[in-house]
């Protein structure tokens, strides 16, 4: 009876009880679409920067790194990928060698990072190949050895497909080489800062030029990205000598986005609730103070307080129980349609592009999310009920009988 | 049998002192039909709340069959109001969002009693009161004179030792007071059930076969009709 009456209670100003649940509702659809945004958003970048250069892991010399000489390849390649072919976890492995070059065309001069690679290899670990608009990953090519070059380098030395350009660089002696290139394609990532710095070459090319065999770099994705560190603890076993780095190693800013991203949900999740807890106590206070002569009724014909305070308390969980779900459901079905769709942002694509992100987001939200908001508009519910249903056990029957 | 002796009844809040009781002493024996009138302010509602047990006395006992309730606790003087003290008020106050049957069984449901139970006395006691074609009806789809009857129903619904009715006529017209005063005339008759009213009504004084007249905290006089 006490459940039934402190239903019927929250409908007595439906207009009131309505205004409350529609503000709860929206509160938590607010709180979980930011979340899932910035979920999605930090998911994006660190998925490209996955795809596009980091990979889930990277091998290097520990010389190469500290010094960054050009002969210091790493010295165990061939047991290493022999190791790394073996294993199922692995899904893709890409050796690079990698030249700092003055690259030069008839149209501009520019400064990058020539990279060495393996063509069928490198569409192992990453989607270069995807972002090349001719779809000639150096595949194709007749005397000149072939080049790709991003957007943006192009712009820059006003090159295209077909350009002959120069590579300028020393190899491990100090001597001054030149190659001359042909573009074959030209790639354009959602990262334009790293599209400027980097160039691709066969990597049997790269050797010639610079007489050095062997790479400098194995970059490493696997199929499973949870399992990332545990993999990278077998490495580090199994070859000490090597410097082995997750991909929250080369490019903490991404892991400290996720760490940040943590933080910034929790915060939301407080401020969710506080709103909720706010929402709660002023209307719940508002029904004790209205009904003080009734509340005094029933205390008087014999209603315990233990009671009258659950029935305050349950007129409280029905409206967190209304609210809620509505809430959560209405961001269920935004997330999973935004995650299907995608939100548009291409009206700011190219500031987007500058920090690595891609103009289409989609939201994530994880499903623990929903367990947690459930259960914290539940626990919020009751606690922000208490006070107003304590204020209703210190009415004195008699008193507001005669004056309410 | 309900022994009020010595009450007296002071508000102070610091300020202001009011002396509302004044070393009152009466007795009210089962069956009685009893009218404790008086001008505003006299001090009948405060004996009648005392008595109720939703007023504790400054000084003095009162002793309902054999139970000193000036000594219980809150919670002791609420679970015996629930079951040995039936309430009337003025302006009704029923349990806006229930019907009436729903309102007459609420007691009982505190009472805990069986749902065969309450259904039984539920349609007796609303047949009782003349409202059996009014069972599924809420207080605003019923008239003043029909809420009180709910309340009455309601008051006697736990099987009380006695009902106390604070000014019950206060807000109803001559045709209703009249039907009120009949059944709680004859439930009062046929059942033996004792009434205790506070009131300034004639027409309630009128029917009481006991008056007792307070003013300024003190009984005036005590008729025996």
């Amino acid at each position: 009876m006490i459940v039934k009456i402190a239903f019927k209670n929250i409908w007595r100003n439906k207009l009131r009880s309505w205004v409350v649940i529609t503000a709860i509702a929206l509160g938590i659809f607010g709180g979980l679409a930011v979340i899932s945004t910035a979920t999605g958003l930090s998911k994006m970048r660190q998925n490209n920067a996955i795809r596009t250069y980091v990979s889930h892991l990277q091998l290097h010399d520990s010389a190469y790194l500290k010094y960054g000489r050009l002969d210091d390849t790493i010295n165990q390649q061939a047991d290493i990928i022999t190791y790394l072919e073996k294993s199922k976890k692995v899904k893709g492995i890409s050796p690079r060698l990698k030249v700092e070059s003055f690259i030069q065309s008839a149209g501009g001069t520019s400064g990058v990072i020539l990279n060495g690679i393996d063509p069928e290899k490198e569409r192992q670990v990453t989607d270069l190949a995807e972002q090349c608009i001719a779809g000639n990953f150096l595949e194709r090519y007749k005397q000149k050895p072939p080049i790709i070059i991003s957007q943006k380098l192009a712009t820059k030395l006003n090159a295209r497909v077909k350009t002959t350009i120069q590579c300028s660089f020393t190899n491990n002696m100090g001597v001054p080489i030149t190659g001359i290139f042909k573009v074959v394609d030209i790639f354009s990532t959602s990262n334009s800062m790293y599209d400027e710095l980097n160039a691709f070459v066969r990597l049997e090319d790269l050797q010639n030029l610079t007489s050095i065999q062997g790479s400098h770099e194995i970059a490493v994705v696997l199929h499973e990205e949870k399992e990332v560190e545990q993999f990278r603890e077998e490495l580090i076993s199994k070859f000490p000598n090597q410097h082995i780095a997750s991909w929250r190693g080369i490019a903490p800013d991404l892991g400290y986005a996720d760490k940040m991203m943590d933080l910034v949900m929790t915060l939301f999740l407080i401020i969710i609730m506080l709103a909720l807890a706010f929402g709660i106590v002023n209307t719940m206070l508002m029904a004790v103070l209205e009904r003080k002569k009734e509340l005094g009724m029933l205390i008087s014909v014999g209603m315990n307080k233990r009671k009258v305070f659950w029935m305050i308390i349950w007129e409280s969980i029905f409206l967190a129980l209304i609210a809620g779900p509505l809430g959560i459901f209405s961001t269920y079905l935004a997330v999973n349609f935004f995650g299907r769709v995608g939100i548009d942002l291409s009206f700011a694509a190219q500031g987007l592009r500058s920090i690595g992100l891609e103009s289409t987001l989609f939201p994530i939200l994880d499903d623990k999310y929903y367990v947690i908001i459930s259960i914290l508009v539940i626990i919020t519910a009751i606690l922000s009920c208490i006070y107003p249903a304590l204020k209703a056990l210190k009415l004195n029957p008699a008193e507001t009988l005669r004056t309410a | 049998m309900i022994k009020v002796t010595h009450v007296t009844k002071t508000y102070d809040d610091g300020k202001v002192r009011v002396e509302a009781l004044r070393g009152i002493n009466v007795e009210i024996k089962n069956g009685e039909f009893t009218a404790i009138v008086g001008p505003s302010g006299s001090g009948k509602t405060t004996l009648l709340n005392i008595i109720g047990g939703l007023d504790t006395p400054t000084e003095g006992n009162v002793i309902i069959g054999e139970t000193n309730i000036a000594h219980l606790s809150e919670n002791q003087l609420i679970d015996f109001r629930l079951n040995h003290i039936g309430f009337v008020f003025q302006s009704y106050n029923l349990i806006p969002v229930l019907t009436a049957k729903e309102n007459v069984e609420f007691l009982m449901l505190l009472q805990n009693k069986s749902e065969a139970e309450r259904d039984e006395r539920t349609t007796k006691l609303l047949k009782a009161v003349g409202l059996e074609d009014q069972i599924n009806k809420k207080p605003n789809e019923m008239s003043g004179g029909q809420q009180q009857r709910v309340a009455v129903a309601r008051a006697l619904a736990s099987k009380p030792d006695f009902i106390l009715a604070d000014e019950p006529t206060a807000n109803l017209d001559s045709a209703s007071t009249a039907n009120l005063l009949d059944i709680m005339y004859r439930l009062n008759q046929e059942e033996n059930m004792t009434f205790v009213f506070s009131t300034h009504d004639q027409r309630v004084i009128d029917r009481a076969k006991r008056v007792i007249t307070i003013e300024d905290g003190k009984i005036l006089s005590d008729e025996i009709r």
